[in-house]
């Protein structure tokens, strides 16, 4: 089920009434309509799956309460691995290994020989990367004593399959959402009016910028040898709007859903177009994401302390790592290892923190050096995707090659001038609402009702008026 | 939560008033549209005894007054420039659905793209959008996963950003429609030069799709079932005729259907002046192919 599709518009209504209505603030009935709404969800893809998630889920569930009851630290290891083995294996077989035994059959065949080797027709279960980094994060930290265990089952796995959060995130910790799903919600006016307002600039970023975007990136990227160099560079345009707007769509989509059950998910994005160097797009790129790698995986294997080599190899790892998160394909590594080298320069000049805050935050304009650190940050930013969306490495050097070989400075063959207006319009509401959580958070909020609802009115209208066919997120694939 | 269920009931109101006010551009689609044929069929103004499907070959290449007059029977052209077998067949159910059925129906054949993909050949979304205030077309729009089934409620469902562009579409002066629905090619580009190819690809079934088979198959039971007489008519090209398509079709074809293939032995069908280009007569050479389809016609009475 979509959040773009007309069945969760009737989905979210129903399960909402329920859960304020029906179970009458009980919070145990709360969280099993919850899990069973959030596996309904899970189910409208594939049922054949759930079995897989609940699996999952109850091996996590086990292993958290084994770990946290063994009195020798033998046991709490083997459970500990046992878990983390297990989960990994799932993402691994159904990720990856098709990608390990076809690149070990090129490897063999550089030498000249060849093997046969099977690889295996598989689906990839729908979130199997969001919801095996929820269940790996709650057993570490129990192993590291960071949280108590969670022996109420339906608690755990409310946690684990929430819905508006399974299938594409965020990322969730245990000791933020899971204090959360175990306390008392009661129905919060403002709360649920700022999760439908989120909801709406969600679809508004999905429906309206991604999709549009998406038409024109693929028929640049599909057909990439018959374009000009400036086309191209539109192609990696359309697509780095496209990317942003599916992704953090889908993530103000999921957040906003949240708020309307008087819960409050990780942020995923903070403006991250308008960075001034890559430390500080990183820092407001898929949040969930990056600060997932970076407690379970830079800080376990040394961080930032330890000396020079070390914090470049630990960046390196994590970037790389990051990269194949995402898919089972060189291009996501290289896309990878592209951004860590991007933040190389100011990991050796120890500037990677210079911005902590929104750039212009007292002031309405950015200054001239500010303007053009976000010019070539967004430039670096949109280099790199080119491999994250080209099919292939081949691909993603041809078309870069292309770019500069061909008519650079000439005017583009494709360019849609509705999109690239809706674009400029889309830059400028995200200018003005950079400082808050979301762009629309506080936008008119302060007006009467009249002017606040023309808006809404005309952001539904472009939602309906610009809708192309039904399409996936992106991060379904991941 | 009264004051929040109140306030969404509200605002879902308004939207829902405001939205009917967008009537207006669905209501005006329709008018600004040149090709006013899909209309035609939609109120049931179709009413004729030969019905002409087919893509550009058959917009261009046969023209309907001309089979009326050699004939006597009534006949009118739905065939629609860069259409597929599936948007063809959905013609033949509209047609079946709001007008008297036709006696014959002759189905201009794409070879030898008809069953294979083939990019400038595809279902006509463009042709429908403009009718969406008709529910049927709507209807059809959903179906096919192009329109959400919110638009059954609100206006702008059914609306594009085309809708709100309120300028009449231009006369297309190569090839106008003509008031018997054929659009015959009366003007040349200049620099077009082309080149008659002996040299034809082999047809390879393997790539044919297996919704275009479908498509033509349901043409064929519908006519079946309605008692029309379906005569499938392959224009020429300005190459060899290809005869491993031909021998592919007759056994898609069931035994009850006629075909017409061009004279192949006409030396006008090797000559450039009766092309517009390599896959279109020009209107001369539309006016003989067509004079060989009324010929079959009247034979096969």
């Amino acid at each position: 089920m979509l959040f773009n599709s007309i069945n969760f518009a009737i989905f979210l209504p129903i399960v909402f009434l329920l859960y304020w209505f029906v179970t009458k603030n009980n919070l145990k009935f709360q969280n099993i309509l919850l899990l069973v709404a959030s596996y309904y969800f899970y189910a409208c893809w594939d049922f054949r799956f759930l079995f897989l998630l609940i699996f999952s889920t109850l091996l996590d569930y086990y292993s958290g309460i084994k770990i946290e009851n063994s009195s020798s630290e033998k046991n709490r290891k083997f459970w500990f691995w046992l878990s983390i083995g297990i989960n990994l294996g799932f993402l691994g077989v159904f990720k990856y290994y098709n990608f390990f035994v076809d690149s070990i059959k090129d490897v063999v065949f550089l030498f000249g020989h060849k093997i046969d080797l099977w690889t295996i027709k598989v689906i990839l279960p729908v979130g199997i990367s969001f919801y095996t980094f929820h269940g790996l994060s709650y057993v570490i930290d129990i192993y590291k004593k960071r949280i108590p265990v969670e022996t109420n089952f339906i608690n755990y796995a409310t946690f684990v399959c929430y819905f508006p959060l399974l299938v594409a995130g965020p990322i969730e910790r245990a000791t933020h959402l899971l204090p959360q799903i175990k306390k008392k919600r009661t129905f919060n006016y403002a709360q649920a009016v700022d999760g439908l307002r989120q909801i709406l600039w969600g679809l508004f970023k999905k429906i309206v910028i991604a999709d549009n975007c998406a038409e024109y990136a693929n028929l640049i990227f599909n057909n990439s040898d018959d374009y000009s160099g400036s086309t191209l560079i539109m192609g990696a345009l359309f697509f780095t709007f496209q990317i942003y707007g599916d992704f953090s769509g889908y993530s103000d989509i999921a957040l906003g859903t949240s708020r309307l059950f008087g819960m409050e998910l990780l942020k995923n994005f903070n403006f991250p177009y308008f960075s001034r160097d890559i430390a500080e797009f990183w820092r407001r790129w898929h949040i969930s994401l990056s600060s997932w790698f970076k407690d379970y995986l830079y800080i376990p294997l040394g961080g930032s302390v330890g000396g020079l080599k070390l914090k470049i190899r630990n960046t390196f790892i994590i970037f790389l790592v990051s990269g194949f998160w995402h898919g089972a394909n060189w291009t996501f590594i290289v896309w990878g290892a592209l951004n860590a080298l991007y933040f190389l320069p100011l990991l050796l000049s120890n500037t990677n923190r210079n911005y902590m805050k929104i750039v212009a935050y007292d002031s309405n304009l950015p200054s001239f050096k500010e303007l053009v650190s976000i010019i070539i940050t967004f430039s670096l930013t949109v280099f790199a995707w080119i491999f994250f969306r080209a099919n292939s490495l081949t691909h993603a050097i041809t078309y870069i090659k292309d770019i500069f070989t061909s008519k650079l400075i000439a005017l583009p063959e494709v360019r849609p001038t509705f999109v690239i207006v809706l674009v400029a319009i889309f830059i400028l509401i995200e200018w003005i609402g950079r400082r808050n959580n979301y762009a629309l958070e506080k936008m008119f909020t302060e007006k009467s009702v009249f002017v606040r609802w023309s808006f809404y009115f005309v952001l539904l209208f472009a939602i309906f008026i610009f809708s192309t066919k039904e399409q996936e997120f992106i991060y379904f694939q991941f | 939560m009264k004051k929040f269920l109140l306030r969404i009931s509200l605002f879902v109101l308004v939207l829902f008033i405001v939205d009917k006010g967008f009537y207006y551009f669905l209501y005006k689609a329709p008018e600004l549209e040149y090709d006013q044929r899909l209309e035609k069929v939609i109120n049931g103004k179709i009413n004729k005894d030969i019905i002409v499907l087919g893509s550009s070959r058959g917009a261009g290449n046969i023209i309907a007054s001309q089979i009326e007059k050699e004939t006597n029977l009534s006949s009118y052209n739905l065939s629609y420039i860069g259409s597929n077998v599936l948007f063809q067949e959905f013609i033949l159910k509209s047609v079946l659905k709001f007008n008297k059925k036709p006696k014959k129906v002759i189905l201009s054949i794409d070879n030898t793209y008809e069953f294979v993909f083939e990019k400038t050949l595809n279902f006509k979304f463009d042709k429908l959008y403009p009718l969406s205030k008709y529910n049927y077309i709507n209807n059809e729009l959903i179906d096919r996963k192009e329109r959400s089934i919110i638009s059954k409620v609100f206006c702008l469902g059914r609306l594009s950003k085309n809708s709100f562009i309120l300028k009449k579409e231009e006369i297309p002066t190569k090839n106008p429609i003509l008031p018997c629905g054929s659009m015959p090619f009366v003007e040349k580009s200049k620099d077009t030069k082309i080149e008659f190819l002996k040299d034809i690809k082999k047809y390879d079934s393997k790539k044919e799709l297996p919704e275009k088979l479908k498509a033509f198959k349901n043409i064929q039971t519908i006519c079946k079932e309605n008692n029309i007489q379906l005569i499938f008519a392959l224009p020429p090209n300005f190459n060899e005729f290809n005869t491993d398509f031909e021998k592919r079709f007759r056994k898609l074809m069931l035994p009850e259907n006629k075909i017409i293939i061009y004279n192949r032995k006409n030396p006008i069908y090797k000559n450039q002046e009766y092309y517009f280009d390599a896959l279109h007569l020009f209107k001369n050479g539309a006016t003989v192919f067509t004079s060989e389809i009324s010929a079959f016609i009247n034979q096969n009475r």
